[in-house]
Parts: structure tokens; C-alpha cells; sequence
């Protein structure tokens, strides 16, 4: 949890080499709590309202099109053999590779010591467990019987039967729920010495009782944050493996396919690059909200968002490495139908969706390498918004053009989303930012303890050498 | 009277003045020494000699046990329990269980690191400990740092701690007490814990019923059983006779169904016996035979029911000469036809185990009339 990684003087290093500082103007302790839980304490301003009703509506128009398709069944959506598979299949893998991003900054960031990552942290991984929420819901309603999702897992049953472990959606199925219940733990137990600093400070009874249970009694004991640092810290260790692994898994979902377009090695790492650059930009878009408007100009600095957009460039590059390189091994694989499949994606009936890919993903993207760019506010903007499309028309490529003409001519499928599969989509969406004004409300936006434990000063001088 | 000393306690402004003041106060007073900070402090591990954390073994082990019986409950339900062949894989595929296997393993480990700590090794939630009621918790969660000698079991010179302390330079002192031992339970307490335990069972209780037999069969969770299906025996107006069930159209012959039309046992002597006397057939015949007929024809069909008392009818000995002169066909009959107080077993027996009876009863016949010319030389001494 700490900043003062091994570094050179800086005077040895060019300007543009040097790190700039994580926070601007001058930051105790105690102004930090100030800062950060002020707005828990008051009043939600108008705009918030304003924005909040926005996103429960939308929020409102998916819960009516769910219910109407779980009254009515799933024929309600556009989805049909051969194109099994659509918006469902693309909202979950779009939402899964959201959260990604909160995991990256969360846990790997932690492992490099990044110290940029404090501010960020607690939102990123709110956000992630938002995103899984959302992801959650669109394989248990395509089930058709959302009631009988349970059946997916293994429990002794009067049916005496097991589900299959070979299948790749059994591995989802564990994938996505570990994925779940580790951010849920790893986002509390930050939260843990945060809530004991909310039940010191508010005055409200209610608010108070509620904090201390949360906080389950916390009260910041030196031989009690030698196994919370510890805890933390291999928690971080493990959530790196998983976070490589979950979207690994849902890609597989894809890979151990037979399907021409899925049946490729490149899938795994490629979709575990598309979800981080995916979440990058929705946590900028986040940030760049969350900062003007709570105030918090002096914590999350135009550096924070520099950096994140340089984390987007590379990840915009790596996925243009990766679709050439999906390209050339269809090619060389000499199998007309991977052939068909491929050149369908670029001039087929959803030829527009891959150029619209390519356009959002890779080109739109290049603008970061401007340092001008990287610091403005319509540019991060804009970029954010092309890469959300471009990674969700990914999916839509992947997953529809691929199915909608493959090894049998007579089979072949033009499909149609209809609009309740609209109305869930964009209720995805409300619900994701429903949850997110919500916590901004709720909880400190900033992982308050951590970002105390790396301010200048925070350390004892000679604890430079406790580290490794 | 008042409690004994639980801490003396005095603050500190920044995390160097604790670091600081930790090696005289040691020095100077026995007593367990313990600090309060708003955020982990590096080194004061060392400082306050603290022994260094047990979580990484426990988490090691627990994700252990969590990978190998994710691996052993894949293998014995994939491959023992219900055998489950896919795409021609074997059985004991392992390495389509490794997804799972992992996943598994980091719920186990990530489980034990966080509630691990939080519960087992800080023994949370201790709600009634006496730094809670303290008036420097609320600066230690926000920007101080609280130095405290705690009695741990001693019996603490609370002047001598202040003066450590403040000789170290913390300020604020403040000395904390045993929290009041908790009194005996009242009855009130037991009555009120007794009604809640029975609430909640009576609400368990309704939450099962409703969600096993009220919940699925709701709207729409009941539309599969909603089905333009017509069951046997009911009513259907499509047809002119109202009849839901049709009979076959004539002069056509269910397969497998061929009628039987021998009237009497002595015409049915001229079937023969499609099946061969093999091992597998007899040992297909005996299952029908211990099934349908050793229940009033005895185990060993020599006519002793195991049902003797409540039945009055006389069954036949199989054994007896009559029977072993008795061409198959005739025995057949009497399986599809019946005899006597016997009725048809057609319709419990296929064709095959018909004829596959026939060939055990004539086997047990040869059993059960061995002649000594039947034991082989060699153990006939």
C-alpha cells in the first residue's frame, strides 16, 4: 500500500522521464477525510437527482423488457439457430471485460506499487463489481427459466446427475462467480478501515450503527493491520491469476468451439487485452466526471488521467496486433471456411460492424499519442465513448458474424436484434450507473486509508529498509 | 468499585513521533505494548516485536485443499458417479477439469486471506472492547497515533505508564478500563431469544413450502407443463368419437406387437424355440424367472411358493415329469396364455425373455434331475 518504491534521484532523470506528483497542493490526513466523506455527509445536489432519475429510468425500461421476456420466453428476442448467440452473449462478455479494468487497477497495479493507483482504486473496483452484476444477468435470462439458474451448479440432486465439467460454460459459470465474490471481499476488506473512520466521524445515531457493523468493530490495532496488510496484499496476488483467468474462461466459451472466427489460440489474451482497454475507458469516462463534479481535483490529477490514457494506447495497439494477427492465421490456416469467415467480417452483411470496430478500437485511439490530447477533457471523452462502442461491436462481430454464415449455406442467417433487446441493453446500462451514483453517494469514492499511507510524510523515515 | 486497568494510553501527532517513542516506553514499563494508527505503519512490526503474520501458510494450505477436492469431486462426478463421454474424450480427462480446479482454488485461498484475518486472527467483531468507548478513537481513524501499554493480564502502575508515555511525548493520555463482565442471562433475554427462534422456523418453514411447492408451479414457471399435448385416456373433440386415443388403423400391425393366435396348449407344441441355450440368454431368463415366476413356482420352480400361507392355489412343479416332457411351445402358452388360477404374463414378459424363461426352466429341469453319470470322471472317485 505504499509509494516509496526504490527510485532514482531525480535530478539524474530527463524532465520527461520524471514522475510527476500523485497529488496536487498540500493534503494531512485529516483534510483527506474532509475531502473525501464531505459528500456522504450532505445532501445530494440537484444534478445528481437529475442524473439519477436518467439512469433508473433506463434502468426501469430493462427490468419491463426482462420481465416480458421471462413471461413470454426468450423466442422475444432476435436470437435464433444458427445465431444462438447475440445480445446476450455480447452484453456479458462487454460487462465482464468493464470490470476488468477495476481488477488490473485494483490488484496488478497494487503488485508494481503503482502509486497512482490509490485514488482510483475504490471506484475502479466499485465499478467492477457494478459491471459483473450487470454481466451476471444476461447468461441467467437467456437460460429462459432464470428460476432454475441454480441448476448450473453442482449439488446432489433427484435428477442423480452432475453437470459437465468439460463444458466451457460450466467453467464460466465458475469463473464468473469467484470473479464476483473475490472483488465483493477485496472491495470490503479496503473498505473495512474506511468505515471505521465513517462511524468515528458522523454524528447521525443510524448512520452510525450501520457503519459500525460494517466496520465490524475495526479499531486500527498494530498487531491487527500486520495480518490485514498481509491479507491484502495476497488477496492482490491471487486476483492477478484471476483476472487473467476469467476472461480467459469466457473466451473460451468462444475458442473450444468448432465454429469458424472462434476456434483460434489468440483468444484468450486477446480478449483479456480488449476487456482492460474496454474498462480503462469507462473508468476514465467515470473519472473525469467523478473529479469535476465531487470536487476532488487535487486527488485525481490530469496525471491519473494521463497515464490511464497512455495504458488505453498501448491496449488500442495490442488489439490491432491481435485483429492482424486473427487476419494472418486465418489465411494461414488454408480452410475456406475461416477464409469465408473472415472476409464476411469485412464486406459480409455486418461488414460495417468490423469497419466500425477497427475505426473505434484502433484508429480513433491513435489520437493519445498527442501529449495535448492525452490531457484534454472532449478528447478522453471521445475516446472513452469509441472504444465503449468499438469493444461492443467487437463482440457483435465475434460473436454474430461468425454464427450467421458458417460450414452450411443453407443454414445461413441474417439476424435481426429486435427491441427488447434494445430495451435490456440500454437497462444494463441504467442499472450499471444507477448503482454507480449510488455508491458515489453512499461510500468514499477514495480509498481514504490507503491514500493516507502513501501522503509524503506518512511513513517513519527509517521504514524504507522494511521493504523488499 | 471500579474495574481494573484495561490500557494507559497517550497520543502521538505523526507516525515518526510513535516509531520514535516505542524503545523508551518498552524500556520503562512492563505491560504489552500495542499502537492504534489511522493506516499501517511500516516497521512497527519489528518495533513492537510483533511476530510476522501467519496468513500466507493458511492460505497456502486451504487453496491446496480447495485445487485437489475440486479435482477429486470433477473426476468422481465426470468419471465414477455419472459417467459423462464427451466428444470422445477419456473419461479422466484432467485436463478440462484444470478451469474449475483453479477457480476453485482461488475462492479457498482468497476466503481464508480475508475473513481469515478478519475473523480468526483479529478476532473480529469485538464490539465491547474498550478502545471503542475511547475518546481518541475517533483522532486515531482520522489523523493520530495512539501508543498504548495494555495490562494483558498484569496489574498495571497506571502512574508510571503516564509518565512513560508523556516522558515520550504523547499527549492526551487516557486510561481505559476492563469492560464490565457480562451478567447472568435474564429469563426476559431467554423468553425473547426462544420467540425468535421459533419465528424464524415458522418463517423458514413457509419460505421452503412456498418455494418448493407454491413458486414453481406460478405463472410462468408452469408454462412448460402448458403443452398442446393430448395424455392418455382424456377426451379430445378433433375426433368424432371423442376419443383422445385412437386404435390402430386396420389391417396394420404395430411392430413388436404381432397377435398371437394359438387357441389351445397342445397346438402351441409345434413353435420352436428361436433362441439358443447361451449363457447370456439363460442368465436373461433367470432375471425374468426370479422376477415374474419364482414368486409362486419357488426359486428352484419345483411348485413351493415363498407366498405359502395367503395363497390358496396349488402352483405346478416345474421338476416334475409331466413338465419335463412338455414341448417349449406349450410352456410358452402357458407365459402368454395362462393356466388354471395363473393369468397371462404377456404383457410383463418381451418376446425374448418369453423364450428366454423357457430355456432356464429347462435348464433348472436338468439341475434339479442330475443322474450320476453326470459328475464327471475325474472327481468322481
Amino acid at each position: 500500500m505504499s509509494s516509496d518504491a526504490v527510485s532514482l534521484p531525480k535530478q539524474l532523470l530527463p524532465e520527461i522521464l520524471r514522475t510527476p506528483p500523485v497529488l496536487t497542493g498540500s493534503v494531512s490526513p485529516g483534510s483527506l477525510d474532509d475531502q473525501v466523506h464531505a459528500p456522504i455527509e450532505r445532501k445530494p445536489p440537484r444534478a445528481w437527482f437529475v442524473a439519477f432519475s436518467v439512469t433508473s429510468v433506463f434502468a426501469l425500461i430493462g427490468i419491463i423488457c426482462i420481465g416480458y421476456t421471462v413471461a413470454v420466453g426468450i423466442g422475444v428476442w432476435g436470437n435464433n439457430v444458427p445465431v444462438a448467440w447475440a445480445f446476450d452473449i455480447i452484453n456479458f462478455v462487454f460487462w465482464i471485460g468493464i470490470g476488468h479494468a477495476g481488477t488490473l487497477i485494483s490488484a496488478i497495479l497494487l503488485l508494481f506499487r503503482a502509486p497512482w493507483r490509490n485514488a482510483i482504486s475504490r471506484f475502479a473496483e466499485a465499478m467492477t463489481i457494478f459491471a459483473v452484476m450487470c454481466a451476471g444477468i444476461f447468461p441467467v435470462i437467456h437460460t429462459g427459466r432464470p428460476w432454475l439458474a441454480f441448476w448450473l451448479f453442482p449439488y446432489p440432486n433427484q435428477r442423480g446427475i452432475w453437470p459437465n465439467f468439460r463444458s466451457p460454460l460450466i467453467w464460466d459459470v465458475f469463473a464468473v462467480s469467484t470473479y464476483f465474490s473475490v472483488s465483493l471481499l477485496f472491495w470490503y476488506l479496503g473498505l473495512v478501515p474506511d468505515f471505521a473512520s465513517l462511524r468515528d466521524r458522523t454524528k447521525s445515531k443510524i448512520r452510525k450503527f450501520f457503519y459500525a457493523a460494517l466496520c465490524i468493530g475495526w479499531r486500527g490495532s498494530a498487531s491487527h493491520w500486520r495480518h490485514y496488510e498481509r491479507a491484502y496484499l495476497i488477496i492482490a496476488g491471487i486476483a492477478t491469476g484471476l483476472v487473467l483467468s476469467v476472461h480467459s474462461v469466457v473466451s473460451f466459451d468462444f475458442a473450444v468451439a468448432l465454429v469458424p472466427g472462434w476456434h483460434m489460440t489468440i483468444f484468450p489474451p486477446y480478449f483479456v487485452t480488449g476487456a482492460i482497454f474496454a474498462g480503462f475507458a469507462m473508468v476514465v469516462m467515470a473519472m473525469v466526471v467523478v473529479r469535476t463534479t465531487m470536487g476532488l481535483e487535487n486527488l485525481i490529477t490530469m496525471y491519473h488521467l494521463e497515464v490511464m490514457n497512455k495504458i488505453i494506447l498501448t491496449c488500442s495497439c495490442l488489439m490491432g496486433y491481435a485483429y492482424m494477427m486473427e487476419g494472418w492465421t486465418a489465411w494461414y490456416s488454408m480452410n475456406k471456411y475461416v477464409h469465408h469467415t473472415f472476409w464476411a467480417y469485412i464486406t459480409g452483411t455486418y461488414g460495417w460492424a468490423g469497419w466500425l470496430t477497427i475505426a473505434c478500437n484502433i484508429i480513433i485511439p491513435q489520437l493519445f499519442w498527442v501529449r495535448r490530447f492525452r490531457r484534454s477533457y472532449p478528447m478522453m471523452i471521445l475516446v472513452a465513448i469509441s472504444v465503449t462502442i468499438g469493444m461492443w461491436f467487437e463482440r457483435f462481430v465475434i460473436i454474430v458474424s461468425s454464427l450467421h454464415e458458417d460450414y452450411m449455406p443453407s443454414a445461413w442467417y441474417v439476424y435481426k436484434p429486435t427491441i427488447i433487446d434494445l430495451g435490456i441493453l440500454v437497462g444494463s446500462f441504467g442499472l450499471f450507473f444507477t448503482m454507480v451514483l449510488l455508491f458515489a453517494r453512499v461510500l468514499p469514492v477514495i480509498a481514504t486509508t490507503e491514500m493516507k499511507s502513501s501522503l509524503p510524510g506518512a511513513q517513519p523515515r527509517h521504514a524504507g529498509g522494511a521493504h523488499e | 468499585m471500579s474495574n481494573p486497568t484495561f490500557s494507559v494510553l497517550g497520543l502521538f501527532d505523526s507516525a515518526q513521533q510513535l516509531m520514535d517513542a516505542i524503545p523508551p516506553v518498552k524500556a520503562r514499563v512492563p505491560g504489552r505494548l500495542e499502537a492504534y494508527t489511522p493506516y499501517p505503519i511500516h516497521g512497527i512490526d519489528e518495533a513492537l516485536g510483533l511476530r510476522k503474520s501467519p496468513v500466507g501458510g493458511m492460505v497456502f494450505v486451504m487453496g491446496l485443499i480447495g485445487a485437489i477436492s475440486a479435482l477429486v469431486f470433477e473426476l468422481w462426478t465426470e468419471g465414477i458417479d455419472y459417467p459423462m463421454l464427451t466428444a470422445g474424450k477419456p473419461i479422466f480427462s484432467w485436463q478440462a477439469f484444470v478451469p474449475v480446479m483453479f477457480e476453485v482454488m482461488v475462492l479457498f485461498a482468497c476466503f481464508t486471506s480475508g475473513l481469515g484475518m478478519l475473523f480468526l486472527l483479529n478476532r473480529l467483531p469485538f464490539f465491547r472492547h474498550p478502545m471503542l468507548r475511547s475518546r481518541s478513537m475517533p483522532l486515531i481513524t482520522r489523523d493520530k497515533f495512539a501508543l498504548a501499554v495494555e495490562a494483558d493480564g498484569l496489574e498495571l502502575d497506571v502512574a508510571a505508564c503516564t509518565a512513560a508515555l508523556r516522558a515520550a511525548g504523547a499527549h492526551s493520555i487516557e486510561v481505559l478500563e476492563q469492560p464490565a463482565p457480562l451478567g447472568p442471562v435474564s429469563p426476559n433475554f431467554l423468553m425473547r431469544v426462544a420467540a425468535g427462534v421459533g419465528i424464524s422456523c415458522l418463517l423458514a418453514g413457509y419460505l421452503t413450502y412456498w418455494g418448493v411447492k407454491v413458486f414453481p408451479v406460478a405463472i410462468p414457471m408452469m408454462h412448460m407443463l402448458d403443452q398442446p399435448r393430448l395424455d392418455p385416456q382424456s377426451a379430445d373433440s378433433f375426433f368424432k368419437d371423442d376419443f383422445g386415443m385412437r386404435m390402430p388403423v386396420a389391417g396394420t400391425v404395430a411392430r413388436g406387437q404381432l397377435p398371437y393366435t394359438i387357441k389351445n396348449q397342445e397346438d402351441a407344441a409345434v413353435l420352436g424355440n428361436p433362441l439358443p441355450r447361451t449363457a447370456s440368454v439363460l442368465k436373461q431368463g433367470r432375471q425374468a424367472f426370479m422376477t415374474y415366476c419364482s414368486v409362486c413356482h419357488g426359486a428352484l420352480g419345483d411348485g413351493t411358493p415363498s407366498l405359502t400361507g395367503a395363497y390358496g392355489a396349488k402352483p405346478a412343479n416345474l421338476m416334475s415329469e409331466k413338465f419335463r416332457n412338455y414341448p417349449d411351445g406349450m410352456i410358452y402358452h402357458v407365459i402368454m396364455m395362462g393356466k388354471n388360477a395363473m393369468p397371462s404374463y404377456a404383457a410383463e414378459l418381451s418376446e425374448d425373455e418369453r423364450w428366454a424363461v423357457v430355456n432356464y426352466v429347462r435348464a433348472l429341469q436338468r439341475a434339479m434331475n442330475a443322474k450320476d453319470s453326470d459328475i464327471p470322471k475325474e472327481t468322481s472317485k
